[in-house]
């Protein structure tokens, strides 16, 4: 909608002036700064690839809905596996899926798992 | 040999969903609709419906919460993250007021020995307290999530999709249990409740923050008129859907009163049940322990 398009604009300005500023304070000063400038824009993709990280520290809480069993995180295909009842619970965007519903069956052999209903 | 039919005993069984009459299955489905067709607006809405005071009733929910810095908390059906943000905010000013009185009391220690104690609180995000945001619907845990990233949220605080009768977590892992505005659109509701009690630890508490019954009857004709005149047309204007809101002043007709819903606790095993209205009843906080 309009509304959006013009916050989003609004948005966009800001962000632009604020580097705009950064670099003007960096061009007088010398390397020191313009080190720092590297590390900010670093920190805001870092802060992207968290925002996709699985932050572990919820799987002391987290067990299987259906078994009440303790899970194991796969890091590979971003899941936590129940390796006793076979499943998997996706992972998007960092945020842990337990609805039994949307978990994927895993066959036995690990090397080739196979998608469930 | 006995011949069943092959519908599930969920397509069977037949619920309300605000006023009409669905089966359980389709309860479940519809309500996720319109969770996820508001979730983008959700906030918004709150505000224009119930004018800010939403924030009231939620920072009175905290203030009897009134927790303390260790405590583990599972926001259940927490959406967009109100009450854990408030939940932070809360335990982040204690620990602040803790820490100034551990110093004070500190003064005649070495400059490293208080360097240090800086240092042990640091690691210690929110001094051991942990907020889980569990919510049944995808959409309104990716708005919660951003607006935390924003707001900067983000330690001490775990975002998981999972529902609320059939809980990812263990027994006996939490301090509080909280629902805010999500138990009246939970399929089973003493199943929920089960739940909540089960994943408490002993000792714990279960504060649920709920649209009620008005007790004044000139004010719930008030309410009533409110409530259907005014919410859905705001629900088209400002998130362009009428149907959910005026699903969302259906169900909070259909939610059992007071003393109903607080026999639901008492029959999971809460005790020291009890409500406080606020708003004359439009709004009530349930709590009860487990003990």
């Amino acid at each position: 909608s309009f509304r959006t398009m013009l916050r989003n604009g609004c948005r966009l300005a800001l962000r632009l002036n604020a580097r705009l500023v950064h670099v003007v304070s960096v061009i007088p000063t010398g390397s020191r700064q313009f080190s720092s400038t590297i590390k900010r824009s670093s920190d805001n993709l870092k802060g992207k690839e968290q925002n996709k990280a699985f932050d572990t520290s919820v799987l002391e809480y987290l067990v299987c809905p259906l078994s009440k069993k303790p899970l194991r995180y796969e890091e590979s295909t971003d899941e936590l596996i129940n390796e006793e009842l076979g499943i998997a619970y996706p992972v998007i965007d960092g945020i842990p899926n337990m609805i039994p519903q949307d978990a994927r069956v895993v066959n036995r052999n690990e090397d080739n798992p196979v998608s469930g209903p | 040999m006995i011949i069943r039919g092959v519908q599930t005993d969920a397509d069977e069984r037949k619920t309300h969903f605000g006023f009409e009459t669905v089966s359980e299955a389709e309860k479940t489905e519809k309500v996720y609709k319109v969770f996820e067709n508001v979730a983008k607006k959700y906030d918004i809405m709150n505000d224009a419906m119930s004018l800010g005071i939403h924030r009231l009733w939620k920072d009175r929910l905290l203030h009897v919460m009134n927790p303390v810095p260790g405590t583990k908390l599972l926001d259940v059906a927490g959406g967009t993250g109100d009450i854990t943000f408030r939940f932070v905010d809360y335990v982040r000013f204690r620990l602040r007021c803790q820490t100034r009185r551990e110093l004070k009391s500190r003064q005649s220690l070495s400059w490293q020995q208080i360097a240090e104690s800086y240092g042990q609180n640091e690691s210690k995000s929110l001094g051991g307290s942990h907020a889980i945001v569990c919510d049944i619907n995808k959409q309104m845990l990716k708005v919660g999530k951003q607006k935390a990233q924003s707001l900067g949220y983000t330690k001490g605080v775990s975002w998981v999709v999972g529902n609320a009768e059939e809980l990812p977590f263990d027994d006996n892992k939490f301090d509080v249990y909280t629902i805010a505005f999500g138990i009246r659109n939970v399929t089973h509701i003493s199943q929920a409740l089960e739940e909540a009690y089960r994943v408490l630890k002993p000792g714990g508490r279960f504060l649920c923050l709920e649209f009620s019954r008005v007790n004044n009857p000139f004010l719930s004709r008030l309410y009533d008129l409110y409530s259907f005149q005014v919410i859905p047309v705001l629900g088209e204007v400002i998130a362009g859907d009428w149907k959910s809101y005026q699903y969302l002043v259906e169900s909070i007709r259909r939610f059992p009163e007071q003393e109903e819903f607080k026999a639901m606790m008492e029959d999971v095993g809460f005790l020291k049940t009890e409500y406080h209205n606020i708003t004359s009843g439009v709004v009530a906080i349930h709590s009860g322990f487990k003990l």
